[in-house]
């Protein structure tokens, strides 16, 4: 349907059609409604690259607004910094029927910083316009047009503005002057429509009548679902700097002249390093004793401005102030690994994103950066923010990705260290010991490994009194009593921690009748199954691999005698195994019980399926034994 | 008081302290080396970082030409001791301008780290490039710090001057904060011009160590008087949060200062707001308060299309409340006075602030000849309002009408509210209404009218599958009721919203839910569905047990703390009932049923009842939660904590069946 649209259109494509402005909300197609709180009812972003550095933006858009839930859409949230302005705004809204309520003033426009939480300093800055209605639905409209100076990416388009919004029509112009080159990727089955206009290359992509989509459990994203644009130059020039981004090894060349000259360290820091390595006998033990060196003495500050987001500050720099962001931190601990006589790079990566596209280099992958230190055998990676990470250990939410590696000879796509459900264990032991009175004094043991070390890590950084605070708050154990509480981590150069929790509650057994019922999983209890979905649309995945062990060892009260035991359960799946052990032997019951997943990514017709794994494992997890009382 | 016992605890730091208060020597970058080696003790001895000092001071210049200023020191020294304490490296400071002339500026930032090397002092001065200018908007500046070299076991220090034009509230002075404190200290000095008032709020006793006068110096050989005063608390235990409270700020030691009066050479004294009288007279000519109420030229063009020619008085003020509900859209800001001076751009703009919307209303109500008041109002996260005539502590307005003899509260924020109904942000105890003719007011109790309630009312058949099945109905009321309309609203559809309400309830499958009265407020929210349950009855031998409760059992303690500092705040007393019919197969038989149970607290101010009955093949299950009050003190905690023990205890209890063989 779409492509006939667009071919039957193809001819007028770019002469601009003076759009008739009709917002009526009964004109919506009822395809749009379902699902939806907002709809889009016309978009245009049309962009100009006029030469390397310079470009121009013209933006407007139409929505409509179906109910109260649909409010978070009202609002106009446009970003600008010091290398573009935004003007021209126009905004309007407008009633159910589509008629003009009322137009907004410049004044009604605020102007406000926009900084990222993470950072004292950057130039951001947003226009801002939130619409109030108290009718539905109702239809917003703004437009602007805003001038860059400087490129180092170009906008990118989807036709879907998040979930619960469809889109009834949505366009990207885009037109680049001659002797420009320009890169794009679209979403499968998206047609380009290009034509040279005079000195100009135009491009078009556009969507019509997509519909809203709900938001999934565990959905990876909705990017196989939706139509999207992603653009980028090969060539740029940005506060006075021009690069190259034809491939990664030039993106890296770029980013390697950035860095160029940064390395130099003040003679007290190059007699420190040398001091400090002095007894080392490896260059495993080097590494170890700078990063420790770097941990101890620097702190994360975060000032990004203009160039300065890419470029980190000079080495020389934080040796002074001791104190840097991702790209200094990692350039210093560079600097000192040099003076050291080890060879190291800094790596480009997404944190938390995914991994960089081997084909397609662009700005936009990637938000930090860390620092790679090959070595004969094997490649130890740094991450350099973090005063408390063991060496080596960097975090789930960077490992197992495609990063870039900057050397000497440009950029090179690697992969970082993955973490299986072997690494990421944890295992816990308890023991449960009854009285005769019914009470019961619990004592468990867990170790936590990798992915749940940083999980739970948190914990050894906080005070007694907010250890004791979240503990209780995070313990389901009946009217339990924390007696006693311990965290630690026994080798700092490795990412594991132990605890140790002591409880006594009189609840453990609950009543029925003349019966002592015990669920018998007292530490580790799935107790929710994500909600079946019909014909879901996006894949899912778990945020990582793990694998979780526990025994539990009952020592029932004296009198009490089993009167029903659960039966062992197994479940194998693709998705992961799980298995829970019941046995017992004069008063004791043991438990055990292993699960083990996979954070392998799933198509979506396979998310039914999860959600029956995970019903049994709920029904698993609440078994109990019954006991009974001697009379 | 057990606060004060663990005051004793900072040992180590007392006799430390005593020597800074002998001294009172505070001078930028002269630590002295016993400095290094302070370390936080007691509670507190995890403490991340510990403040050795911070030091106030305020005062007034005088220019011609611009007129009074005020200046506002402020010297912190801070010692971190591990590296979670490193945020205090990193400062802050907020700057406010309403125009050109009228602003605050800081004068003056001084900022260091010392390290303790191999015995030596090394100092680490802040430099150009870590200072910062953050214009968030054109009213707001922030002023950001960045210091050099911090390491476990840095001093810093941080010493500022502000200037400010804004005299009629001075910046306030906090002695607590999350880290522990050895010594606190704010002079204030205040020139003979001026009287102000000042407020103390928080848990702990603020000293006042001197109250004198002496000489100033305001313009070029004259010299005037002034008060000093000084507030001084030494070794503050850090402050930590609890959950339902209003706002850490109520317990937070502070003090602050509103203007009350000019008392300048040659003329009379002039009274701003001295009194409740004086405050309310202000008010009643405020062209953002009471002259907005009175401005009736749009309201003369409105009122007859929304009146119709009723004359009624109590549906007039429905129709009015509607309406201003219906028009204007809150923006989620709260003021009490307006922020344009006529309700015409209000009408016009269709949104504003709570203090728009509702003097927009008492502005309707006027012009309609129904009597009605404005009520004053510190909401919950403003902090309590500590009673005296302060109106900076104020940060909302409602309505007050009498209605049938009755005192109805009227805030028409949102549309869900019915009259009587306010805001849960304005549920913070007291309000002042104020009579802006007779330029009188009085507090009134803003504690809600309409009780809060949720009734469950299951009806079910459990069939030898050990499947349930049956309907469901839900009643709410009072703050429930708003809740559930403001969740069923705000979520995309009915079929989201059902699969919201399934989220957290294993085993439930839903058919032809109805909701009943959503719009209509004034009646009771009823919903409705049939349900079917499964793997909530579990099989063990021949032995068939479940939970009653289903999906309503109160699984955890919500007070699970041992000990409690500051008082319980639920903002409204609520109720919970619960009920359960279960018709089971002829083959089961009931072994045992639990025993009932009655947990009351004293005086009944809450209480937990709980009973069960079988006849023949039925079941009915009965369970009550009473929390009576909306605010319980320290000392109750321990009642409320034994309620909900009870509570989780007896809810878990087990219906078992035995099959017939």
């Amino acid at each position: 349907m779409r492509t006939l649209f667009i071919a039957l259109l193809f001819s007028g494509v770019f002469l601009s059609v003076k759009a008739q402005s009709n917002y009526d909300a009964t004109k919506i197609p009822e395809s749009l409604l379902k699902d939806a709180v907002a709809v889009v009812r016309n978009e245009e972003q049309s962009f100009e690259l006029k030469s390397i550095g310079a470009g121009k933006v013209d933006y407007k858009i139409a929505i409509t607004i179906l109910n109260k839930a649909g409010d978070d859409f009202a609002e106009m949230a446009e970003v600008y910094d010091k290398f573009s302005n935004i003007y021209n705004i126009k905004a309007t809204l407008y009633d159910a029927s589509g008629k003009k309520v009322k137009e907004y003033k410049t004044a009604d426009i605020r102007d406000q910083s926009l900084i990222s939480d993470y950072s004292i300093f950057e130039d951001n800055r947003l226009k801002h316009l939130k619409f109030y209605s108290t009718f539905y639905p109702y239809t917003i409209e703004y437009s602007y047009t805003q001038d860059f100076r400087g490129i180092l990416s170009i906008p990118s388009w989807r036709a879907v503005k998040g979930y619960g919004i469809s889109t009834e029509k949505s366009a990207y112009n885009l037109s680049k002057n001659a002797g420009i080159n320009i890169k794009f990727l679209t979403s499968k089955g998206l047609v380009t429509d290009s034509a040279k206009v005079g000195d100009k290359t135009l491009y078009k992509w556009s969507s019509t009548n997509a519909p809203a989509i709900v938001k999934e459990p565990l959905s990876v994203g909705i990017e196989n679902i939706i139509d999207w644009v992603k653009v980028s130059p090969n060539q740029f020039e940005y506060d006075n700097t021009t690069g190259n981004f034809d491939n990664w090894k030039n993106f890296g060349a770029w980013m390697h002249k950035l860095n160029e000259n940064a390395n130099t360290l003040p003679p007290a820091t190059k007699l420190q390093v040398q001091h400090l390595i002095k007894d080392a006998k490896n260059p495993k033990e080097k590494i170890s004793k700078l990063y420790n060196y770097l941990q101890q003495n620097t702190r994360y500050v975060s000032v990004q401005l203009g160039i300065g987001g890419f470029k980190p500050i000079l080495a020389e720099k934080v040796a002074q102030v001791n104190y840097g962001d991702c790209k200094a931190l990692s350039n210093y601990m560079k600097a000192l690994l040099n003076e050291a006589g080890i060879k190291s790079n800094l790596i480009v990566i997404g944190n938390g994103m995914p991994g960089l596209n081997p084909n397609y280099a662009s700005m936009g992958q990637a938000n930090h950066m860390i620092l790679a230190v090959p070595l004969a055998n094997d490649t130890t990676f740094l991450e350099c923010t973090s005063q408390y990470n063991p060496m080596g250990f960097i975090g789930h939410d960077n490992a197992d990705r495609n990063v870039l590696m900057i050397t000497e000879d440009g950029g090179r796509i690697v992969r970082t260290p993955i973490y299986n459900a072997k690494d990421n264990y944890q295992r816990r032991k308890t023991n449960v010991l009854f009285s005769e009175d019914g009470n019961a004094t619990i004592a468990i043991k867990s170790i936590y490994a990798n992915a749940q070390f940083e999980d739970n890590m948190q914990m050894l950084l906080i005070e007694p009194t907010e250890q004791r605070k979240r503990i209780n708050e995070g313990n389901n154990i009946p009217a339990s009593e924390l007696t006693s509480f311990k965290f630690e981590q026994p080798d700092k150069a490795l990412p594991i921690m132990n605890e140790e929790l002591k409880f006594k509650t009189n609840q453990l057994l609950t009543k029925g009748g003349d019966k002592a019922f015990l669920t018998v999983n007292l530490t580790n209890r799935r107790e929710s199954v994500p909600a079946k979905i019909d014909n879901r649309k996006t894949h899912f995945a778990v945020s990582f691999s793990y694998e979780d062990e526990d025994e539990i060892i009952y020592s029932l009260p004296k009198g009490y005698s089993i009167e029903f035991l659960p039966k062992d359960v197994n479940i194998a799946s693709e998705f992961g195994s799980y298995s829970a052990k019941f046995s017992s032997k004069e008063n004791q019951i043991v438990y055990t019980r292993v699960q083990n997943m996979t954070a392998k990514s799933f198509p979506p017709e396979k998310y039914n399926e999860y959600v029956e794994f995970n019903k049994k494992i709920v029904a698993a997890d609440k078994l109990k034994a019954v006991l009974t009382k001697a009379e | 008081m057990k606060i004060k016992a663990l005051l004793i605890i900072l040992g180590i730091s007392l006799s430390y302290c005593f020597v800074y208060a002998q001294k009172k020597e505070f001078k930028f970058g002269k630590i002295s080396p016993e400095e290094f080696e302070l370390k936080a003790s007691g509670q507190d001895s995890a403490a991340a970082a510990l403040k050795i000092f911070d030091i106030g001071n305020c005062y007034f210049e005088y220019t011609i030409g611009s007129g009074w200023v005020y200046v506002y020191e402020r010297h912190i020294r801070y010692k971190v001791l591990n590296k979670s304490g490193y945020d205090l490296a990193n400062y802050k400071i907020n700057l406010y301008r309403s125009s050109n002339s009228a602003k605050e500026d800081l004068n003056n930032m001084e900022a260091a780290t010392y390290n303790m090397v191999d015995g030596k002092m090394i100092t680490s001065k802040i430099g150009k490039d870590a200072k910062f200018s953050e214009e968030f908007n054109k009213k707001f500046t922030i002023k950001k710090f960045t210091l050099p070299n911090v390491k476990e076991g840095s001093i810093l220090e941080y010493k500022y001057k502000i200037k400010s034009d804004f005299i009629f509230n001075l910046r306030g002075f906090s002695f607590q904060s999350d880290i522990p404190t050895l010594y606190t200290e704010y002079n204030v000095s205040i020139p003979e011009y001026f009287v102000y008032k000042s407020n103390f709020t928080g848990y702990l006793d603020v000293k006042r160590t001197k109250h004198e006068q002496v000489n100033a110096h305001y313009l070029a050989g004259l010299t005037s008087a002034a008060t000093l005063d000084q507030f001084v608390l030494e070794n503050v235990p850090a402050l930590k949060d609890e959950a339902y409270i209003t706002t850490l700020d109520d317990y937070r030691p502070t003090i602050d200062f509103e203007l009350q009066g000019t008392r300048f050479p040659g003329e009379a004294f002039k009274d701003f707001n001295g009194t409740w009288p004086k405050l309310i007279d202000g008010l009643s000519t405020d062209e953002n308060f009471g002259a907005y109420i009175t401005k009736n030229s749009t309201a003369k063009t409105l009122l007859p299309t929304i009146l119709k020619g009723e004359k009624d008085t109590a549906i007039v003020t429905k129709l009015i409340f509607d309406y201003v509900k219906n028009n204007i859209k809150w923006n989620d800001e709260y003021s009490f006075y307006a922020t344009s001076t006529n309700p015409k751009t209000i009408f016009e703009k269709k949104s504003g602030s709570s203090g728009d919307i509702n003097l927009c209303l008492l502005n309707l109500l006027k012009e309609a000849k129904v009597t009605a008041y404005p009520v004053l109002i510190s909401t919950r996260e403003n902090g309590v309002h500590p009673g005296n005539p302060i109106i900076s502590k104020f940060n909302n307005v409602i309505a007050l009408v009498n209605m049938n003899n009755k005192q109805v509260l009227l805030d028409a924020t949102d549309k869900d509210l019915p009259m009587g109904m306010i805001h849960y942000d304005n549920l913070s105890h007291q309000g002042f209404v104020t009579n802006l003719t007779t330029k009188t007011g009085n507090w009134i109790t803003t504690e809600p009218s309409v009780a809060t309630e949720k009734i469950y009312n299951y009806f079910l058949t459990l069939d030898k599958e050990n499947k349930l099945n049956g309907n469901l109905s839900l009643y709410s009321k009072g703050y429930s009721a708003l809740n559930l309309r403001n969740r069923y609203r705000t979520t995309n559809n009915e079929a989201e919203f059902l699969k919201n309400y399934k989220k957290d309830k294993t085993g439930l499958e839903i058919k032809n839910y109805k909701v009943v009265n959503l719009d209509s407020l004034d009646a009771l929210l009823t919903e409705s569905f049939n349900i079917a349950i499964e793997d909530n009855v579990e099989e063990a031998g021949n032995l068939v047990y479940f939970t009653p409760l289903l999906f309503e059992r109160t699984k955890e303690n919500m007070f699970k703390h041992e000990e409690r500092l500051f008082p319980v705040d639920f903002a409204y007393p609520l109720k919970e009932s619960f009920r359960i019919t279960v018709n089971f197969p002829e083959e089961y038989e009931i072994d045992k049923l639990p025993k009932g149970g009655a947990f009351k607290i004293p005086d009944n101010r809450g209480s937990f009842i709980i009973s069960y009955v079988s006849e023949g093949k039925s079941l009915l299950v009965k369970s009550v939660i009473e929390i009576n009050k909306s605010f319980y003190t320290p000392e109750e905690y321990f009642h409320l904590k034994e309620l909900f023990k009870a509570i989780v205890q007896k809810q878990a209890e087990q219906i078992v069946f035995k099959k017939k063989a």
